[in-house]
């Protein structure tokens, strides 16, 4: 059993013409597809039909698909997540654009995740025969590929379980009230494979998005894009600057509807034998803000 | 073209036309606690005392709620003033980070009020 990644974003935003000129000029991604109120794009190293879903009307996440690696996968998670005490539907082909069967579940933090194993493969932009390094004509910030995710919510802790029980998920990192055993979760990183996280929790409120990231190859890249986003009139939250949970290299901004993204880079590979790395509050600073070394107002209280 | 008046301290800022609220203290040289700056987030909410203002974008009913769009809760990076407002930041008070933008935009506002009171078309002498 195997949730192979994030595969799409679905996010609500107030303006389409606005998100369109930033995702596709200023992120780099490719519109593949469009329909009533949603507009649909990738990245140009994924193959799968679209990662990131815009829908006019509103802030924040609509929802967030996993794609399992075989279709099986699918009918295991659900017994998971019903035995966990989750109602599960089932969804079918067509009901997302060119995406094929699956479920569709809420989980115990309020947000609603869909599990499928087929997407309409388009390709990467450079192809799988004899490929090039790169595409030689990248809009913007020129991003790869979707890469995790931040949600909050009431009970981390809890979250931690259900990802773990019903995706075989693991954490690489968590910061928790002490180092006793009975300690509290306050947030807590995780992940099915190498990738270093998948999908982070916070506490906080339910049902909310902290920010959704975009992957990038290094610190030259980071830099690069916040340049950009001067030059676009991107809020940047913050940044650049490094996580010290993960060692990711990051810039925190903001879409044209508020909605957080992030670019990422590094962060060291996981494995379901390393011992996870445990943060206090008293670092949790120096765990999300590796060089200011302490939390800005933004931080816990800015989400959608 | 409006003024922000920031209740209590009596500050008085010119805006541009078409300019919101928050972007009008920036561009003056004062800071305060923002978040996205895009309308998401509703961290920038202060409340609008006197004159009037509209949104320049749809606002997320997850934003701003029924009771927020008439008891003159005001979404500052959203809002743009259509008459001059007076506003009262909610827990804290304005910074004054860049003072050289304060003198500029304290100039503009006596020129703009000069010319609002002269016979139309004469163009003060400063
Ligand atoms: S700063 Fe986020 S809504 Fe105004
Ligand atoms: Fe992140």
């Amino acid at each position: 059993m195997a949730v192979s990644r994030l595969g799409y974003a679905h996010v609500r935003v107030t303006d389409m013409a606005e998100a369109k000129d930033h995702y596709a000029n200023t992120m780099g991604l490719y519109e593949t597809h469009a329909e009533g109120n949603k507009t649909y794009y990738k990245a140009w190293d994924e193959w799968d039909h679209h990662s990131v879903v815009l829908e006019e009307g509103g802030v924040g996440l609509v929802k967030f698909g996993w794609k399992v690696d075989y279709s099986s996968d699918i009918d295991e998670i659900e017994k998971r997540a019903t035995a966990f005490g989750v109602t599960v539907e089932r969804m079918s082909k067509g009901e997302n654009a060119e995406i094929g069967d699956g479920i569709r579940f809420t989980t115990p933090s309020d947000h609603v995740f869909e599990v499928y194993h087929e997407a309409t493969c388009i390709g990467t932009e450079v192809g799988t025969h004899n490929p090039d390094a790169f595409p030689r004509h990248l809009v913007g910030v020129g991003v790869p590929a979707l890469d995790h995710s931040l949600i909050t919510a009431e009970d981390p802790g809890l979250m931690d379980r259900f990802l773990t029980a019903v995706f075989d998920f693991f954490p690489t990192e968590r910061v928790q009230t002490s180092l006793d055993d009975d300690a509290d979760i306050i947030a807590t990183w995780m992940t099915s494979g190498n990738q270093i996280h998948q999908l982070a929790v916070l506490a906080g409120p339910q049902g909310k998005l902290h920010h959704f990231a975009f992957r990038l190859g290094d610190w030259v890249e980071v830099g690069r894009a916040a340049d950009l986003f001067s030059m676009d009139d991107v809020p940047i939250d913050i940044g650049p600057t490094r996580h010290g949970i993960t060692r990711g290299q990051t810039v925190y901004f903001f879409d044209p509807s508020g909605n957080r993204n992030e670019v990422f880079a590094g962060g060291y590979l996981a494995f379901r034998d390393r011992p996870m790395n445990v943060w206090t509050p008293d670092a949790l600073g120096k765990g999300v803000f590796y060089h200011a070394r302490e939390l800005n107002d933004a931080f816990t209280s800015v989400l959608t | 073209m409006p003024t922000v008046t920031i209740h209590p301290t009596g500050e008085v800022i010119h805006l541009e036309t078409g300019e919101t609220v928050l972007s009008g203290l920036y561009r003056a040289g004062y800071s305060y606690t923002v978040g996205c700056r895009r309308g998401g987030c509703a961290i920038c909410k202060v409340d609008c005392l006197a004159g009037e203002f509209a949104y320049d974008h749809p606002i997320a009913d997850t934003v701003l709620s029924e009771d927020e769009r008439t008891d003159g809760t005001c979404l500052s990076c959203r809002a743009v003033p259509t008459t001059d407002v007076t506003i009262e930041l909610r827990g804290e008070d304005v910074r004054l980070v860049n003072p050289f933008l304060r003198q500029i935009n304290e100039k503009a506002r006596l020129r703009a009020q000069a010319l609002a009171a002269s016979p139309a078309g004469a163009v003060p002498k400063e």
